[in-house]
C-alpha cells in the first residue's frame, strides 16, 4: 500500500468525484455526495492504514511516501508531496469533514446543487494537496486553491451579509497569503544565493535556510507566521472569522472550523518551526503569550455571544489557541499533543456544527437569548449534542482531554505563567458551553416556535449513524488517544 | 527626379500610421475606428517590407503575411462585434458604449 | 474483583442509558422498576466485589491491576490501572455499600418519575466515576473520576431540567468544581515536572522543594475546596439540593464531597511536607466548619440545613487532615457517610410523605405518622451530635482530640471546632424537633395524608440507622501516619467537653422550639456570601467579557475596517481614471508608450545602447 501510486490516487480521486458530479442528476446530488465522500473516507483510511497503524511510532516515522516531480526546473519549481503520520491524519480528517458537511440539508442542495457538490470535492482535493505538499510552490498553489470553493460557498449560499463576509474573508486571508508568497521568494532566493541553484522543495531549502543568520530570517518568518496566524486564527488576527462563520452556509462553516483552520496548524508544523527554529526560539515567550491570550480572549467573547454559531466560532478560536500553545512549546511532545488536539477539535467542531445545524432545522434559529427547552422533544439529537459539548470542554474520557492535557503538560515546562493563564480557559469553556447547551436544550420550552417544533422528528436514521460515528471517534480517542499520536 | 529611397517609404508609413492613430482616438464611429486600425496595420506592413528591402532579408515579408492574415481575422471579428452591438444598442457611437464603467 | 467492581456500574449505565435513549426516541417510557432493579443489582454486585477484593487484600500494601495503556508521549506514559489498598478499599465499600442502599431507596422514591431510566443511568455513571476516582492508579485517572463525578453531579442536580433554576444550580456546581479542577491540573503539571511521572505510587514519594511543595499542596487543596465544598468554593452545595433527595444523600453527602479528603489522605506523604500548606488546610477547614454551622442555624428548608451541615462536617474532616491526622479525617468520612446519608434519606422520606413539602416550619408532629423514619432519624441525629455510643461520637471526638494535641493543632483550632459542634447540636435539634414533635403546622389534609414510606425506602433507613449506631466501634478503619502529640490532654476530658457542648446546643434548641407555638422563621442569608460572589465574580466575569467585546468591536474590527478603508480609498482614487471610453484608455496607453520610449531613448543616449 505504501507506494507512491497511493499518493496520486489520494489526490486524483476527489478530482474524479468532482468531474462525475457534473453528470449526476440534481435530485441525486446529495446522495451522491454523501456516498462519494464516504467512499473517499474509506479509501483514505485504507490507503494510509500502513502508516497510521504500524506497531510502533518509530516504524511510522520510517513509513512515508515521498514524491517529487520537476515542473519548471529552470526556476527550480517542482511538485512535491509526502505522506507521513501527520499528513495522513489530516487527509482522513478532511475526508471525514467533507462527509459531515455533505450530510447537511439546506439551500445548497436546492440552488445549484451541482456547483455545491463539485466545489466540495474540489475543496477536498485542494486540502489534501495542501496537507501533502512538501514543495513551497505546490503548497502555495493548493493553499490558494482552497479559497476558490470557499468563496463560492459563502458567496452563493451564504446568509444575509455574505458580500461583506466574502470581502473580509478574501481580504484577510489574501493579505496573509501574499506575505507568505513574498517570504517564500525570499527564502528561495536565499537558497539560490547559497547554492547557486533555484529550488522550491522543502528538502533542499531545509539544508540552507535554518542555518542562516537569525536577522535575515526574521521577516520571512513573520511572513509565514502571519499567514498561518490569520488562517488559524490567533488573536488579534481573527477579525474576519465571526462574520464569515455566521454568514457561511452550515457546510462551509463545518469545513472552515474543522479543517481549514488546520491548514494553519500544519503550516506551522511543517514550515514555520522547522524553517526558522532560531527565530521561533527567540520569540517563544511572546508566541506562547499570544496563544494563551487567544484562549482567554476568544473564551470571553464566547461568553458574551448570544447566537449559537457565533459562540461556537469563538470557542473554535479558543481551542486552537491551545493547539498553538502546544506547538510553540517547541518540543516533539508538545507538537504531537498539538496534533492530537487538532484532531480532537476537528471532530468535535464538525460534530457541534452538524448538530447545531440539526437544531436550526427544527427550531428555525439558534438564538441563545431565549431558552428553547428542546431536549425533551429530540432525545437522541440532544444526547449527541451533549457529548459534543463534553468533548468540547475536554472532559476526561473524550478525545479532546488527551490533547488538551498533554498540551498544557508540555507547555508548563516551557512557560508556567502562560500555561496557567491558558488553563483558566478550561473554566471559561465550561461556562460558555454549558450555557450554550442549557439555552438550546434545557429549561421551559419556549412558546414562540413550539407549534412548529412539534411537527418535526428526532434525528433521522442516517443522521443518527453519522452522530454515532463521530461519538465513536470521540470516545475511542478518549480511551486510546495514542492512535492519533504517531508521526 | 531624384532616385527612389527607402526612407521615403518609411515617412509614408509614419504618416499613414499617425493618420490611423488619430482616427482611432478622435473618431467616434466604431466602423471608422476599425478602418483606422486597418490603416495602422498597413502602415506597419509597409514598414516591414521597407526594412526587408533595406536589409535584404525575407523575415519582413513573412511577418507581413502573418499580419495580413491576423488583420483579416481581426476585422471579421471586429465587424461582427460591431454588428452585434448595433443590434443591441442601436448605435455605433463609441461614446454611447460605456457599459464597463464602474 | 477489582475490575469487576467498576465494570458493574458501567454496565448498568450503558444498559439503562441506551434503553432510555431508545425508548425516548420511540416515544415510549422505561419501566422505573426494571431500570431501578438493573441499577441496584449492578451496585449490589459491585459491593460484593468490593467486599471480596478487600478480603483478598494483603495485610499491608496494595494490589494493582493494569487494564490498558491510556496514553504515551515521549517519556510520559500513563496507564489505566486500578490500585486497591486499605484507604481506597474503605472508600469503595462506602461507595458501593451506601450506594446500593440509596439505589434501592431510589427505586421507590423515583417510581412515579417519568425520567427514572435516565436517573438510574446517571446514578450508575456516578458510581462508576467515583470508583475510578478512588481506585485510579495514576493522577490523570483520578482526574477522570474527579471530573466524571462532577459531570454526574451536574446531570443529577439539573435532573428536572425543565426548571431553569435546577439547571443553573447544576451549572454553578460544575463551574465552581472546574475552578478547583484547574488547581488539580496545575498540581499535576508540577508533580510531573518534579517526579517525571504521573503514577500515584511515584508522586506519593516525591520530595518537592520547599516553595514548590507549598504551591503544590495549595493547588491540590484548591481542587479539594471545589469538590468538597470548602471556603471559598462552597456555595454550590446548598444549591445542589435542587436534585432529587437520594442524589443529595449519595453524591452531596456520602461520597463525592468527601473525595477531597480522599485526595489529601492519598497524597498525605507529599501534603505533610508543607507546614504552611497544612496550616492553611486546617484554618480553612475550621473556618468552614464554623461559618456554615452558623448559616445552617438560619435555614428553614430541611435539605438546605442538611447541606450546610454537610459542609460544616467536611470542615471537621479537613481540620483533621490539616493537623496531620488523616486517619481521623477518613474515619469521620466513613461515619459521616452513614449518618448523613441516613439523615438525607430520612428527610427524603419526610418530603415524600408530605408530598413535596420541604419547609421545616410547615411540618411537626410527624413522630407518630412516620415511625420508621422517626426512629432511624433519631439515630442519625444522635450520631451527628456525637452522643456516645453513636458512630459520630468516636470520629468527631478523635478530630477534636487531634486538633488540640497534635503539633500543628492549637487551642484556637480546638475551640472553633467546639463552637461549631455546639452549633451543630443546636441546628440539628431544631430540625429534629420541628419535624417530628409539637403540633402539625401544615394543612390538616396534608397531615392526614402523610404516610410512612414503602419497604424499599424503609429498609435502607434501617440499615443505615444500625450503621450510624454501631459504625463507630470499628475504630479508625485505615492506619495512616499519626501526628506526634505535643500536648498531653487526657482523652476523657475532651470526650466530656465535647458531649457537654453538644448537650448545651441541643438544650438551647429544645428550650427555644419546644415551648408553645413556634413562629415560622424565614431563611436568612446571614453572610450574604452567595450574593457577594455573584456580584464579585459573576459581575467581574461579565465586566471582563464586556470589556473584551468592546475591544473586539472597536479595536480588532476597527483594524479590519481600516484595512478595508485603505483599499477602498485607493480604489476610489484610481477609479477617477476609469472614464469608460475606450478612446480615453487608448490615449492613456499612447501617452504611457511615449513616456516609455522617451525613457529608453534617454538610456540609449546615455549609455550608447540598451
Amino acid at each position: 500500500m505504501e507506494t507512491s501510486s497511493s499518493l496520486s490516487f489520494l489526490l486524483t480521486i476527489p478530482l474524479l468525484a468532482m468531474v462525475i458530479s457534473w453528470v449526476i442528476p440534481k435530485a441525486l446530488q446529495r446522495l451522491y455526495a454523501i456516498f462519494g465522500s464516504a467512499l473517499i473516507l474509506g479509501l483514505t483510511v485504507y490507503e494510509t492504514a500502513g502508516i497510521l497503524f504500524s506497531a510502533t511510532s518509530e516504524a511510522a516515522k520510517v513509513f512515508f511516501v515521498d514524491q517529487r516531480l520537476e515542473w519548471v526546473s529552470e526556476l527550480g519549481m517542482s511538485v512535491g508531496f509526502r505522506l507521513d503520520g501527520v499528513s495522513a491524519w489530516f487527509l482522513i480528517l478532511s475526508a471525514l469533514t467533507t462527509l459531515v458537511a455533505f450530510s447537511t440539508r439546506g439551500s445548497w442542495y436546492r440552488k445549484q446543487p451541482r456547483l455545491f457538490v463539485s466545489m466540495g470535492f474540489f475543496l477536498l482535493f485542494a486540502l489534501n494537496s495542501a496537507f501533502l505538499a512538501t514543495d513551497l510552490i505546490t503548497f502555495y498553489l493548493s493553499y490558494e486553491a482552497v479559497f476558490i470553493p470557499m468563496i463560492f460557498m459563502v458567496g452563493v449560499w451564504g446568509e444575509n451579509q455574505k458580500a461583506s463576509a466574502v470581502f473580509r474573508f478574501f481580504l484577510m486571508s489574501f493579505a496573509g497569503s501574499i506575505l507568505m508568497l513574498v517570504a517564500m521568494f525570499q527564502i528561495m532566493s536565499m537558497h539560490h544565493a547559497a547554492t547557486g541553484q533555484w529550488s522550491s522543495h522543502l528538502a533542499d531549502i531545509m539544508k540552507v535556510v535554518p542555518n542562516a543568520p537569525v536577522e535575515s530570517l526574521l521577516w520571512p518568518c513573520v511572513g509565514f507566521f502571519l499567514a498561518f496566524a490569520i488562517k488559524v486564527p490567533l488573536v488579534p488576527f481573527h477579525g474576519w472569522l465571526k462574520e464569515v462563520y455566521v454568514n457561511a452556509p452550515m457546510p462551509g462553516t463545518i469545513w472552515m472550523s474543522a479543517i481549514l483552520s488546520k491548514l494553519g496548524v500544519v503550516g506551522v508544523i511543517r514550515f514555520v518551526i522547522p524553517l526558522f527554529p532560531a527565530v521561533i526560539k527567540e520569540y517563544q515567550g511572546p508566541l506562547l503569550a499570544v496563544s494563551a491570550v487567544s484562549v482567554i480572549y476568544a473564551a470571553l467573547l464566547a461568553i458574551r455571544s448570544s447566537e449559537g454559531k457565533t459562540l461556537l466560532a469563538y470557542s473554535s478560536i479558543s481551542h486552537l489557541g491551545f493547539v498553538m500553545l502546544g506547538l510553540f512549546s517547541l518540543s516533539a511532545e508538545g507538537s504531537n499533543a498539538g496534533v492530537l488536539l487538532s484532531v480532537g477539535h476537528a471532530v468535535t467542531s464538525a460534530m457541534l456544527f452538524f448538530l447545531l445545524h440539526q437544531v436550526e432545522e427544527r427550531s428555525g434559529n439558534v438564538d441563545l437569548s431565549t431558552s428553547k427547552g428542546l431536549a425533551s422533544n429530540y432525545p437522541t439529537l440532544f444526547s449527541g449534542l451533549f457529548i459534543a459539548v463534553l468533548a468540547s470542554v475536554s472532559l476526561p474520557g473524550t478525545l479532546n482531554f488527551g490533547g488538551e492535557f498533554l498540551v498544557l503538560l508540555n507547555a508548563y515546562r516551557a512557560s508556567a505563567l502562560c500555561t496557567i493563564l491558558a488553563a483558566t480557559g478550561v473554566i471559561l469553556g465550561a461556562v460558555y458551553m454549558l450555557r450554550f447547551f442549557q439555552k438550546l436544550g434545557l429549561g421551559t420550552p419556549g412558546s414562540a416556535n413550539h407549534a412548529d417544533v412539534a411537527l418535526k422528528k428526532d434525528l433521522s436514521f442516517a443522521d443518527l449513524l453519522m452522530v454515532i460515528l463521530l461519538v465513536g471517534i470521540v470516545i475511542y480517542g478518549g480511551i486510546n488517544p495514542g492512535i492519533f499520536m504517531k508521526g | 527626379m531624384t532616385a527612389f529611397e527607402p526612407w521615403m517609404l518609411l515617412v509614408v508609413s509614419v504618416v499613414v500610421f499617425c493618420i490611423g492613430l488619430l482616427g482611432l482616438i478622435l473618431r467616434k464611429n466604431l466602423i471608422v475606428m476599425l478602418m483606422s486600425i486597418e490603416l495602422m496595420l498597413n502602415a506597419v506592413n509597409l514598414c516591414f517590407v521597407t526594412f526587408s528591402k533595406m536589409h535584404q532579408l525575407l523575415d519582413g515579408h513573412l511577418t507581413v503575411l502573418f499580419v495580413m492574415t491576423v488583420a483579416a481575422a481581426e476585422s471579421a471579428v471586429g465587424l461582427g462585434l460591431v454588428i452585434a452591438m448595433f443590434r443591441n444598442l442601436r448605435s455605433v457611437d463609441s461614446d454611447q458604449i460605456q457599459l464597463l464603467r464602474d | 474483583m477489582i475490575t469487576s467492581m467498576i465494570l458493574f456500574p458501567l454496565a448498568g449505565f450503558i444498559i439503562n442509558g441506551f434503553w432510555t435513549l431508545w425508548a425516548a426516541r420511540n416515544g415510549s417510557r422505561v419501566s422505573s422498576r426494571v431500570s431501578g432493579a438493573i441499577a441496584t443489582s449492578a451496585m449490589l454486585a459491585a459491593f460484593v466485589s468490593a467486599w471480596l477484593a478487600r478480603s483478598q487484600l494483603p495485610a499491608s500494601g496494595s494490589t494493582e491491576v493494569e487494564i490498558f495503556r491510556w496514553f504515551t508521549l515521549g517519556s510520559l506514559s500513563v496507564d489505566f490501572k486500578l490500585r486497591l489498598d486499605a484507604l481506597s478499599s474503605l472508600f469503595t465499600l462506602v461507595i458501593t455499600g451506601v450506594g446500593a442502599l440509596i439505589h434501592l431507596y431510589s427505586v421507590s422514591y423515583m417510581e412515579e418519575d417519568e425520567g427514572a431510566g435516565k436517573y438510574f443511568a446517571y446514578l450508575n455513571l456516578f458510581c462508576f466515576m467515583m470508583l475510578n476516582l478512588v481506585l485510579g492508579g495514576t493522577l490523570p485517572q483520578v482526574f477522570l473520576g474527579w471530573e466524571g463525578v462532577g459531570l454526574a453531579s451536574y446531570l443529577l442536580i439539573g435532573f428536572w431540567y425543565r426548571e431553569e433554576a435546577n439547571v443553573s444550580a447544576g451549572q454553578k456546581a460544575f463551574v465552581m468544581n472546574r475552578i478547583g479542577d484547574l488547581g488539580f491540573l496545575i498540581a499535576m503539571f508540577i508533580g510531573y515536572k518534579y517526579s517525571g511521572s504521573l503514577d500515584l505510587a511515584t508522586i506519593e514519594k516525591v520530595v518537592l522543594p520547599a516553595g514548590v511543595g507549598t504551591s503544590f499542596v495549595l493547588l491540590v487543596f484548591l481542587a479539594c475546596t471545589g469538590k468538597s465544598a470548602q471556603i471559598p468554593l462552597f456555595t454550590w452545595l446548598p444549591d445542589a439540593m435542587a436534585g432529587p433527595t437520594p442524589v443529595s444523600a449519595l453524591i452531596h453527602a456520602a461520597t463525592m464531597v468527601t473525595s477531597g479528603v480522599y485526595l489529601l489522605a492519598r497524597l498525605s506523604p507529599v501534603i505533610s511536607q508543607s507546614t504552611t500548606g497544612m496550616t492553611v488546610i486546617a484554618g480553612i477547614g475550621a473556618a468552614t466548619a464554623l461559618i456554615t454551622a452558623i448559616i445552617a442555624c438560619f435555614q428553614s428548608d430541611i435539605k438546605k440545613v442538611l447541606a450546610y451541615s454537610t459542609v460544616s462536617q467536611l470542615g471537621f474532616m479537613f481540620v483533621a487532615c490539616g493537623v496531620g491526622a488523616f486517619g481521623a479525617g477518613v474515619f469521620h468520612v466513613m461515619t459521616h457517610a452513614f449518618f448523613k446519608a441516613l439523615l438525607f434519606l430520612g428527610a427524603g422520606s419526610v418530603i415524600h410523605g408530605l408530598h413535596g413539602e420541604q419547609d421545616i416550619f410547615k411540618m411537626g408532629g410527624l413522630k407518630k405518622k412516620l415511625p420508621v423514619t422517626f426512629w432511624t432519624f433519631t439515630a442519625g441525629w444522635a450520631a451527628i451530635l456525637g452522643m456516645p455510643p453513636f458512630s459520630g461520637f468516636f470520629s468527631k471526638d478523635e478530630i477534636l482530640h487531634q486538633a488540640l494535641v497534635s503539633g500543628s493543632g492549637s487551642v484556637i483550632l480546638f475551640s472553633v471546632l467546639l463552637i461549631a459542634a455546639t452549633l451543630t447540636a443546636f441546628y440539628m435539634t431544631r430540625l429534629y424537633w420541628l419535624v417530628f414533635f409539637g403540633g402539625p403546622r401544615m394543612d390538616k389534609s396534608k397531615f392526614d395524608h402523610a404516610h410512612e414510606s414503602p419497604v424499599a425506602m424503609a429498609l435502607p433507613l434501617v440499615v443505615l440507622g444500625l450503621l450510624s449506631l454501631a459504625g463507630g466501634f470499628a475504630g479508625e478503619p485505615v492506619h495512616l501516619p499519626h501526628p506526634e502529640a505535643v500536648r498531653s490532654t487526657p482523652a476523657w476530658i475532651i470526650m466530656v467537653v465535647s458531649v457537654l457542648a453538644a448537650a448545651v446546643g441541643a438544650t438551647i434548641a429544645y428550650r427555644r422550639y419546644s415551648a408553645g407555638a413556634v413562629s415560622p422563621e424565614a431563611a436568612r442569608d446571614v453572610f450574604r456570601i452567595d450574593s457577594i460572589y455573584s456580584s464579585l465574580f459573576g459581575g467581574g466575569l461579565k465586566a471582563t467579557a464586556s470589556a473584551t467585546q468592546w475591544l473586539e468591536e472597536r479595536v480588532v474590527q476597527g483594524l479590519i475596517r481600516l484595512v478595508a478603508a485603505i483599499t477602498d480609498l485607493s480604489g476610489n482614487m484610481i477609479r477617477v481614471l476609469q472614464v469608460g471610453s475606450a478612446q480615453a484608455y487608448l490615449l492613456m496607453m499612447i501617452i504611457g508608450l511615449v513616456v516609455m520610449v522617451i525613457y529608453f531613448l534617454k538610456g540609449v543616449a546615455q549609455y550608447g545602447n540598451f
